[in-house]
């Protein structure tokens, strides 16, 4: 239903870049089990709203984690990662992630 | 200038495989015009509120597309403010009717969802959220859950507290034969159902429905000396940010928290006044936080209140869902804000057979899009 | 005279016991689980490009230049997530460098990577560039059931050169290199898998470029194997860089800290540079390495390394491979198919 647009992701890769290798706090997690479709392969996997340092608030699933890693106040940091399983002909979304550190 | 309701109707909601958008709008138009005691010719104007239909059928200009089964050519406008569609609908219908252009229109809330995969719609409902929620992988019920993890965490409830919101919606539902799921469920039905998004499971959840609504309002003065006059008293709206993760708090919806402020003012109520209402409670947890944002129950108290059976038909104060809310009666989400409008009107009409609040007086509706990035509060008498 | 100014490594957090795979397809351990014991498994959503980002930054923060100060972006692998859309300037854009520099993606099966970095000397030498990046990152994919899926692994290796004597770490006192067409190892344009030709891989194949090449640069140099603290070859398995040391004249001991296919298996293209960067970790200055890549198809890099004063300091601004080789979280069979995108 929504096919990558490689416009959208050329747009807003100043943006991400910025956001790469940044810290935070989990503020609030759940795990999400029924994905939308484009992420069906990747369930069941964490969502967590993060307070960033500069105050901010961004929220992006959780990669690497452990089960004593989905806590409120736990420290983790921006990575780069792909977004989805795309179709095989399509541009590859890459975005921000957060990893426990 | 008094806005009256002429005639409302709600078709049956669920999964109705075998009957079309255009045969849903048909019933609901032509029996809230027969309610109504009008011929289309009389009406001026149709709103219609929807949120999927060019996400899901491609179909844009519905205003025209609908108007054809109401066999006249009026205007017609399409709102959207995804699950307040019918809500929003029906305020700038209100507007139109303030404003002098119109006297009398025909308001229609309509969806029809299962004609796509579950996976589709799950898809199709995040775009009531934003762009940063889509592509951190959160669905919808994702955010109401991260809500239901602050709620829980602040205020000490627990899930099968939270539960007994489905269990109440249930048990009204049994005397609503318009309901999707006319049969009750237990707090343990609840517990023990598939989980979606920590802590939510899937009775926490209201479910994939059509159905279709419609209102027939005027600003004329018509007196209808059978049926109880009901008026709109109140039609306020409020918006927040689209992000969950950009308000100020995750426990409270301030856009319902300033509609109804203004909507309470505007009719010249307090909260305690209000005898019924219909909640739009997506989630479980939504509507313990909208009873408490409502002014119905202390912050902290709205699950508890509920699971003491305060918002309870027969028992209650205060008594939210009379027609099984969103989890029991359905949620066609685009109908859901007029279908709560019939319901009140059938409350404060004496009407409501079986789920009869007794001696109803004043009603509220509470309608709301996406994750609380708009609120719509109407208030009716009688 | 043209050196490393800075490197970085990244391995990601995944393990796959070698016992998993040879219980899944109901074979004995035996030899193979002698020598390596586990294999690193990339994160579903990590490819060669995200880990060659991480490996980058850790470069960059070693080497103490601004993103905008690299000039030049080569990347080599033989998983580039595009057959045509350079994995090199997705690398550079993530990483803010800006739009002066000279990109481009090599392929060389697992040679990819230091072939940059000898392309990469000739822009420095030329004057053309005073930094340039070189990763050679691989998620690499060993076909199900088959030997080479003991030892595909992943993980990324990033290094920064320069001229400026002040900043080298290491300085590079010779390279040459050492080609030929030998088809051991190869894979057709869509396949999912690489194939190969069982034991052609050894002595056509892999010692003949490595020992040859090895002779080369000993001959160039007017060096012996023992003028040099450590010697680092590409590590398919652990047998034959073992082999190639002693074949060549060097001990167990100059071979030992660059090992890392004991502990994570073969990352492609970033196989020989982690056991260099292994090294580096570790090295002292006024040290002489031996360097051997090999990449099928075929071909081997050579490089002479001599650590400097100045590698002492920046030793301190990086995670060394041993503590990212230890940092792990162990998955099942099942678990690493769908990592790997196998179902």
């Amino acid at each position: 239903m929504v096919t990558s647009s490689p416009v959208k992701l050329w747009r807003r890769q100043e943006n991400v870049v910025s956001l790469i290798e940044k810290r935070g706090k989990i503020l609030q997690w759940t795990m999400i089990r029924v994905p939308a479709t484009s992420f069906m392969d990747q369930a069941p996997y964490p969502v967590a709203i993060v307070k960033m340092q500069d105050g901010k608030n961004m929220i992006g699933q959780l990669v690497d984690w452990q089960k004593q890693d989905l806590e409120i106040g736990r420290e983790v940091v921006s990575v780069l990662r792909r977004l989805r399983t795309e179709g095989k002909e399509d541009v590859i979304y890459y975005h921000i992630k957060f990893k426990p550190i | 200038m008094k806005i009256s309701i002429l005639g409302a109707y709600a078709t049956r909601f669920g999964e109705l495989w075998n009957v079309s958008p255009r045969a849903l709008a048909r019933e609901a138009m032509e029996n809230a015009l027969k309610a109504s005691k009008l011929k289309a010719s009389q009406i001026d104007a149709l709103f219609v509120g929807n949120m999927l239909s060019g996400i899901l059928g491609n179909q844009a200009n519905l205003g025209s597309l609908l108007v054809e089964e109401l066999g006249v050519q009026i205007p017609a406008f399409r709102v959207e403010g995804a699950c307040a569609s019918g809500g929003l609908a029906l305020h700038n219908a209100i507007n139109s009717l303030r404003a002098g252009q119109y006297k009398t229109v025909m308001v229609l809330g309509i969806e029809k969802m299962t004609d796509h995969s579950p996976d589709e719609i799950t898809s199709a409902l995040m775009a009531a959220g934003s762009d940063e929620e889509r592509m951190a992988g959160t669905t919808f019920p994702g955010v109401y859950a991260l809500m239901a993890q602050a709620y829980m965490q602040k205020y000490k409830v627990t899930e099968e507290e939270l539960a007994s919101v489905s269990v109440k919606n249930h048990y009204h539902g049994t005397f609503n034969p318009k309901a999707q799921y006319q049969f009750p469920i237990t707090v343990d039905g609840v517990m023990r159902s598939a989980k979606i998004a920590d802590p939510l499971k899937l009775l926490d959840c209201s479910p994939i429905s059509d159905g279709a609504a419609a209102v027939v309002i005027t600003s004329k003065n018509i007196t209808n000396k059978v049926l109880k006059q009901i008026n709109i008293v109140a039609s306020e709206v409020a918006t927040d940010t689209l992000s969950l993760h950009n308000r100020k708090s995750f426990t409270s919806l301030s856009s319902v928290v300033e509609a109804s402020k203004k909507a309470y003012k505007k009719a010249g109520i307090k909260a305690s006044d209000v005898d019924v209402c219909e909640i739009h409670d997506c989630f479980s947890i939504s509507e313990a936080i909208a009873t408490e944002d409502l002014g119905f129950s202390g912050r902290g108290e709205g699950a508890r209140d509920i699971a003491k059976g305060k918002r309870t038909l027969f028992k209650g104060d205060i008594i939210c869902n009379p027609s099984g809310g969103l989890k029991s009666c359905g949620h066609p989400v685009g109908a859901t804000g007029i279908k709560q409008i019939v319901e009140i009107t059938e409350q404060l009409r004496g009407m409501a057979g079986k789920r009869q609040v007794k001696g109803a007086k004043i009603g509220l509706t509470h309608n709301v899009g996406g994750s609380g990035a708009v609120a719509v509060i109407h208030i009716l008498k009688n | 005279m043209t050196g490393i100014i800075g490197y970085g490594t990244y391995i990601p957090k995944y393990r796959l016991k070698l016992s998993e795979i040879a219980q899944m397809w109901g074979k004995e351990s035996g030899e193979a689980c002698k020598l390596m014991g586990e294999k690193s498994v990339p994160g579903f959503d990590e490819d060669a490009v995200t880990m060659g980002i991480e490996a980058s930054k850790k470069a960059i923060y070693m080497s103490g230049i601004k993103p905008s100060d690299l000039q030049s972006v080569y990347f080599g692998s033989e998983s580039h997530p595009y057959a045509v859309k350079p994995s090199s300037t997705t690398v550079g854009e993530y990483l803010g460098i800006g739009n002066n520099y000279f990109a481009a993606d090599l392929e060389f099966a697992c040679k990819a990577g230091t072939a940059g970095m000898q392309v990469t000397v000739g822009l420095l030498g030329n004057k053309n560039i005073n930094y340039g990046l070189i990763i050679g990152s691989d998620a690499a994919q060993g076909r199900p059931h088959d030997a080479l899926e003991y030892t595909a692994a992943s993980a990324a290796c990033a290094y920064i050169l320069g001229n400026k004597q002040s900043e080298i770490i290491a300085n590079i006192l010779e390279m040459s290199s050492f080609s030929s067409n030998t088809l051991d190892f190869w894979r057709r344009d869509g396949a999912k898998y690489p194939s190969h030709f069982g034991r052609f891989s050894g002595e056509p194949a892999y010692f003949t470029h490595v020992i040859e090449e090895g002779k080369n640069l000993l001959a160039k140099s007017k060096l012996k194997p023992k003028d040099f603290s450590y010697c680092v070859f590409h590590m398919p398995n652990g047998k034959f860089p073992r082999s190639a040391a002693k074949k060549l004249g060097f001990t167990p001991e100059q071979l030992a800290p660059s090992l890392i296919v004991d502990k994570i298996g073969n990352p492609y293209s970033a196989s020989s540079m982690m056991g260099l960067a292994s090294v580096l970790d570790i090295a002292k200055p006024k040290q002489k390495i031996f360097f051997v890549s090999y990449g099928s198809g075929s071909g081997s890099d050579g490089f002479i390394f001599e650590t400097t004063k100045a590698i002492s300091s920046k030793q301190k601004k990086t995670i060394s491979v041993l503590k990212q080789m230890e940092n792990k979280i162990y998955i099942s069979y099942p678990a690493y198919l769908r990592q790997t995108h196998a179902i």
